[in-house]
């Protein structure tokens, strides 16, 4: 489905949240919230991956997970479940 | 708060001074903490233990032009204090003060240039102990790869702790920190209005969100989320959906072949270098027990394992150059997926590697692995990846196998490499999911560092540290095994005297191998292999040594000691039969039991001191060495059964 192709009339877009594990690589999303086991969670905060911050996917491994993101200037290797739990606009 | 220059400090001796002050450099991993280590000391540094836990640290002190001497520890870097690992949770511990023993007086608190935002949100934990401290800061000399702009005078007037740009690869910033540690230690008031980095709230998010503003303030520039150019590209290949894993393979075969082909000739030296003071020491006084004692049990039990001192320094050195570039990281980030399905972890795969080498250095690796429970399973299957103490063995038992057919024999060791890895993920995968009732994996969020180009010098003084420390720790219980199989299988009853030297089958090897006749039998071979066996506990290839002792092997030349040996082999028979003990059947048998069994003393005391627990250690050396015996003899049985002697 392409947007170009979809001429319909739109009366608002809001932007709906998803996965981290779901959106393409090299675009920038913004967090919205972590949703996943408390203390993985937790860690992540604690990580810097917070909600508010720009996240980057840069590279998916060859084997397709993990996939590896660009937060606060560092890079991280973060598995698809757990990507999952990061949900971004 | 006061806010006198202070600079007019009295040079008296303060209290603090007399005794020696202890520094810890503290921060998160790869903010350049061993490189300052380094400068520090001037490369004066060694691994201690802490006490009570084994993870290992770097002591070292000062060196003489950077005024009083000062004890300087290398606490390990710390991630995040939520889920740690053990090196994490010993950091936090000693940062926290609620270490019993390791008790620093001042921190040096290492930030990343190009990552303020994260290492200053960690350094709230440190600043907040109330202990003098100084951040250095590292990595500068990376700024123009990026766009990040900072100011270090401001930096520190806006956190209220000194701030010091440092360059320890270059020495730079080094007096500068050091008097401004001097300053600090000394009780000087600092001229800052207040400490804004020990306010810092404890919770994450909010603690974020300030360490934003202060930089704000500071006047650093910060908008830079990329990495940097050339990090960029080069993960560009090595994480690259075709590329990436032909680069791993690449890597792990020079590292292979480094350790292999590379160390043989130091190892020759190193066997050789024994063996002439061996030889010297016994042509002093031939016949004298205690000379062959010293020169048969305790030099040449150190010379069985100092041989592997070359290739452990070599796999050390390349582990800390792979470590230092920060490509290590990305080699876990590709194998994760296949590691983390086995109920392994990504890292896993630094030790796994390791065991290619030796299991002892291995298991100390595992201590990067966050979760016990991956810990576990990791330490678990190390034994069964084939060490290079098993390498003698099995180029003797091929040799045996497939006489005059090296093309034959290269292939089917080739094989027993390979299967070692497979049989180890089989391995992890069932006991992970019958008994550790694995379902998910532990939290991966593994930090890529941006690749710098590493420093020789650090990387060969940490290579020195590492291995010598392991030479202490491996030495002392070897030798004193073989110490003790040398007076059993040289000292024996005859006629109700202890005599020494006795005939080797009348020696107390002997009558425990007599013991172990029965249980010798179904592997198809007697008990005089079984004697081999008993004494390869010390090490492996002690094997082949001793089986040259029971099969009276006499010949001094070493090239010629394995052809004497594979001789008497070829037509060695039960006692009293003229039936044939090496045979192919039985020979596969003995692979097979070197493949499982756990043959390794060191191995099982240093996973019993790293997961402090003998229960494990125990029911590790059971398991594998039972396996490797039920399997032997269901091996030589089923050949048999098939008819293939």
């Amino acid at each position: 489905m392409k947007a170009e192709n979809d001429n319909r009339f739109h009366l608002e877009q809001l932007p709906v949240a998803k996965p981290l594990s779901l959106v393409p690589l090299a675009s920038t999303f913004r967090i919205e919230r972590l949703d996943g086991p408390v203390q993985d969670c937790n860690r992540l905060l604690d990580l810097g991956v917070t909600p508010g911050e720009d996240v980057v996917v840069t590279h998916t491994a060859p084997l397709g997970d993990p996939l590896v993101i660009r937060i606060r200037g560092a890079s991280l290797a973060l598995r698809k479940r757990e990507a999952a739990w990061i949900w971004v606009v | 708060m006061s806010c006198h220059p202070s600079d007019t400090e009295p040079s008296s001796l303060s209290p603090a001074a007399v005794k020696e002050q202890s520094v810890a450099l503290v921060g998160m991993p790869n903010a350049g903490k061993t490189t300052l280590m380094n400068a520090l000391t001037g490369g004066n540094f060694k691994t201690a233990n802490y006490p009570g836990v084994t993870v290992s640290l770097l002591r070292g002190r000062t060196r003489p032009e950077f005024g009083a001497s000062r004890n300087l520890i290398d606490l390990p870097g710390v991630h995040s204090v939520i889920s740690p690992s053990p090196e994490e949770e010993l950091a936090v511990q000693v940062i926290e003060g609620k270490h019993a023993k390791v008790k620093p007086d001042a921190f040096v608190l290492v930030v990343d240039a190009t990552q303020l935002e994260r290492h200053l949100k960690f350094a709230g934990l440190v600043a907040r102990q109330k202990k003098p401290t100084v951040v250095a800061l590292t990595m500068m000399d990376l700024l123009p790869r990026t766009r990040i702009v900072i100011d270090p005078a401001r930096l520190a007037e806006t956190l209220g702790v000194p701030v010091i740009p440092v360059d320890p690869r270059t020495g730079k910033g080094m007096e500068d920190l050091i008097g401004e540690l001097d300053l600090v230690t000394q009780g000087a008031s600092l001229p800052y209005t207040s400490n804004a980095l020990a306010e810092l709230p404890r919770e994450p998010v909010a603690a974020f969100m300030q360490v934003r503003n202060l930089l704000k303030q500071s006047g650093s520039v910060m908008h830079s989320n990329e990495a940097d150019s050339v990090t960029a590209k080069i993960d560009g290949i090595v994480l690259h959906k075709y590329l990436g894993f032909p680069v791993f393979f690449l890597v792990l075969v020079s590292l292979f072949a480094a350790i292999f082909w590379a160390a043989q000739p130091f190892m020759d030296a190193v066997d050789a270098g024994f063996g002439f003071v061996g030889d010297l020491l016994t042509s002093v006084a031939p016949n004298s027990v205690i000379v062959r004692f010293l020169a048969e049990g305790v030099i040449g039990g150190v010379g069985v394992v100092a041989v592997f001192f070359p290739q452990i320094m070599i796999l050390f050195f390349l582990m800390t150059l792979l470590e230092d570039s920060g490509y290590l990281a990305r080699g876990a980030t590709l194998v994760d997926r296949p590691l983390s399905y086995l109920g392994l972890h990504g890292r896993s795969f630094v030790p796994m590697l390791s065991g290619f080498a030796c299991a002892i250095p291995a298991v100390f690796a595992a201590r990067s692995i966050p979760a016990r429970r991956e810990r576990l399973l990791t330490i678990w299957i190390l034994p069964l990846m084939s060490c290079s103490a098993r390498l003698p063995v099995y180029s003797l038992l091929l040799a045996a196998l497939l006489p005059a057919a090296a093309l034959k024999a290269g292939l089917s060791l080739a094989t027993i490499y390979i299967s070692s890895l497979l049989v180890g993920a089989l391995v992890a995968g069932l006991a992970a999911r019958v008994f550790l009732k694995y379902r998910t994996p532990s939290l991966l969020a593994m930090e890529l560092p941006a690749y710098r180009v590493p420093r020789m010098k650090p990387i060969l003084k940490m290579t020195w540290a590492r291995g010598s420390s392991y030479l202490q720790r491996a030495a002392v219980p070897i030798m004193i095994v073989s110490a003790v199989l040398w007076l059993v299988s040289n000292f024996g009853t005859t006629a109700d005297r202890i005599i020494a030297p006795t005939p080797k089958d009348q020696s107390f090897a002997a009558a425990l191998g007599h013991q172990m006749e029965p249980a010798m039998h179904p592997m198809g071979v007697d008990w005089r292999v079984g004697v081999g066996l008993i004494s390869a506990f010390a090490a492996r290839e002690v094997f082949v040594s001793s089986m040259a002792i029971v099969f009276h092997v006499e010949s001094a030349d070493e090239g010629t000691q394995q052809e004497g040996l594979l001789q008497q082999m070829r037509t060695a028979t039960f006692p009293g039969t003229s039936q044939l003990i090496f045979t192919p059947s039985s020979i596969v048998g003995l692979i097979v039991f070197f493949f499982f069994s756990l043959q390794c003393f060191s191995t099982v005391a240093v996973v019993r001191k790293e997961m402090n627990s003998w229960k494990l250690a125990g029911l590790q050396l059971l398991f594998y060495t039972g396996l490797g015996y039920a399997l032997s003899v269901i091996t030589v049985q089923s050949l048999r059964a098939f008819g293939i002697a």
